[in-house]
């Protein structure tokens, strides 16, 4: 099982709960199936392509997928996902 | 959404955090529980620095930064270092707070959300507070919730 850390502005989509579980074999695959439980979420999370909005950071136990292998690095039963909105503006 | 509580030593650490960057923009985020603030994390602003902050701003069609010396960036935009925010969340988890503001300073222009501040707000829940240095000895703080891309003023008050 992985845990999976919802950020607020994802949570109407997840009842409200900050951390789902999920079974899933890589990045790609933890969306998919997220997807199917919590409808919506791939939408917020991809673009019309399923490529990763550039705005959506993730995290595996901590450290930036894009510095791994992106979606599809791998998962294995007790990871922690975070995924984190970019926060940023300007004047 | 219950009135914002900021203690004013959060509010002068805030103002105190932009003075030390100007003329760059500072950023940071304020957490507590029901609106009333109990935490202050000044973040790091790295747009200069990263290079995916070009991507994020350009992706969301909201300012072109590419052009732009590096100290430039820093002067007309913000963008928090990633591993300083998931370090903010996870204390916030740990402490059972809740983000409650994003705050980023504006050097040169006055306390309302730019185009860009809002073509980039994806945390409907938090408040967005500006601190304005526009005016170098009076600094202007104002606070908004940004939905839908549609600003309305957040009040708070001092405790």
């Amino acid at each position: 099982m992985i845990k999976v850390r919802i950020p607020t502005p994802l949570r109407p989509l997840t009842k409200n709960q900050g951390e789902v579980e999920a079974t899933a074999g890589s990045i790609a695959e933890m969306i998919e199936n997220l997807n199917a439980a919590h409808p919506g979420l791939k939408d917020r999370l991809c673009d019309d392509k399923g490529e990763l909005r550039r705005f959506v950071n993730i995290y595996v136990n901590e450290e930036d997928i894009r510095f791994l292998k992106g979606k599809d690095t791998s998962l294995k039963d007790g990871d922690e996902v975070s995924i984190v909105p970019a926060i940023a503006g300007g004047n | 959404m219950s009135a914002l509580k900021i203690p004013q030593q959060i509010l002068d650490d805030m103002i105190a955090h932009a003075r030390e960057l100007d003329p760059f923009e500072c950023c940071g985020l304020l957490a507590g529980t029901n609106g009333a603030v109990s935490r202050h994390y000044r973040i790091t602003n790295t747009v200069a620095k990263d290079a995916r902050a070009v991507e994020v701003f350009e992706g969301a069609d909201v300012k072109q930064l590419s052009h732009l010396s590096n100290s430039t960036k820093a002067e007309v935009a913000y963008f928090m270092d990633p591993k300083e925010m998931l370090a903010a969340f996870k204390d916030m988890r740990q402490r059972n707070l809740e983000l409650a503001v994003i705050y980023h300073s504006h050097t040169h222009s006055p306390a309302y959300p730019s185009a860009t501040d809002v073509g980039l707000a994806y945390y409907p829940d938090a408040a967005y507070l500006i601190i304005s240095l526009e005016h170098k000895t009076a600094p202007d703080l104002r606070a908004y919730w940004i939905k839908d891309r549609q600003v309305s003023r957040a009040e708070f008050q001092s405790v």
